[in-house]
């Protein structure tokens, strides 16, 4: 049981009525990770949805090619593991906590079932997961437009 | 009208029940559309969530002037125009008939309407759209994370790079 007060610290959260977050609250746990431990493997199929309270968690993909790549450090209020919310996906990147993390959980399999019994909630959550997916859909697009705009095959130098 | 068993041909309806393709059925008109049909262009308001029953759409985006990049080409059982459903927003590419085509259109703002009466219905329809959404995502960062590996260089172009990461 996680209390209202602090789900709404979590900014993919932080927008959902006081009604909704109240039947989220029951389904939901915190827990504390030390330094390295890894919470998201990527191609491994995601169970769990993480919202950081504290601390930071390091967020590193690998391409096709098998070259790494570092793209962010996660700070306090953001969520990973949202689209495990959608059902079995396979993750697109790794997870690794780079400091101690107080982190609130949210099983996937336990939020399926309350949008099962409840479409008021799984409306709510769906249309707020479809809004941040749709928003960062389109950043995705303008940065593929933008890396073949500057291509060196498209722009040579 | 459109019957629950063209409904079926789409992927993303698959999970929904009867009793809510029924519902979606009266919503719903059949249109066809010939080649060369511009059915929006980038940057228009979209009011229409489009199912495609036969042939192929194009969605395309404007690299420069003289450039245009097919993003997808959209086939049978595929939908687009999902922005009609949860927002009114601008569309971010073109959308452009390949072939003649057999479509199924629904008006985004009477299906919003519908959602605020249905909640059951508004559930399945928005976990369909972000599935979507989120397939498309997962196969533009795959493509942005494929050139960055072949060109390192150019991660430097891209400012909001942590954006490639599902995190909110």
């Amino acid at each position: 049981m996680v209390p209202i007060d602090l789900l709404k610290k979590i900014q993919f959260l932080a927008d959902l009525p006081d009604d909704i977050l109240e039947k989220i609250g029951p389904h939901a746990r915190q827990a504390v990770f030390k330094p390295d431990t890894i919470l998201i493997r990527q191609n491994q199929e995601q169970h769990l949805v993480y919202m950081l309270v504290s601390g930071s968690i390091s967020i590193n993909a690998s391409s096709d090619t098998g070259q790494g790549l570092t793209l962010d450090e996660i700070t306090p209020g953001r969520s990973l593991g949202v689209s495990a919310l959608l059902g079995k996906f396979p993750a697109t990147f790794t997870a690794v906590c780079t400091d101690t993390c107080d982190v609130v959980v949210l099983s996937a399999d336990l939020m399926q079932q309350l949008f099962a019994l409840d479409h008021t909630v799984g409306y709510a959550v769906m249309q707020r997961v479809a809004r941040l997916f749709k928003d960062r859909m389109n950043t995705h697009t303008r940065q593929f437009v933008h890396a073949l705009s500057v291509h060196p095959a498209i722009n040579p130098v | 009208m459109v019957k629950i068993q063209d409904l079926k041909q789409i992927s993303m309806l698959e999970p929904m029940p009867d009793h809510l393709l029924a519902l979606i059925g009266k919503q719903a008109q059949l249109s066809i559309f010939s080649t060369g049909t511009c059915l929006f262009k980038t940057g228009e308001a979209v009011d229409t969530f489009y199912m495609l029953i036969m042939g192929q759409v194009a969605l395309t985006v404007s690299l420069n002037p003289d450039v245009d990049v097919i993003l997808e080409n959209i086939q049978s059982g595929r939908t687009f125009g999902s922005s009609a459903l949860i927002s009114s927003g601008p569309a971010a590419y073109t959308a452009v008939c390949q072939e003649p085509c057999e479509t199924i259109t629904l008006s985004g703002s009477r299906m919003q309407a519908l959602f605020e009466e249905n909640h059951e219905l508004a559930f399945y329809m928005m976990a369909g759209v972000a599935r979507q959404y989120k397939k498309t995502m997962d196969s533009r960062a795959r493509m942005i994370m494929k050139t960055l590996a072949l060109h390192p260089e150019m991660k430097d172009c891209i400012h909001d790079i942590e954006k490639l990461t599902p995190s909110y």
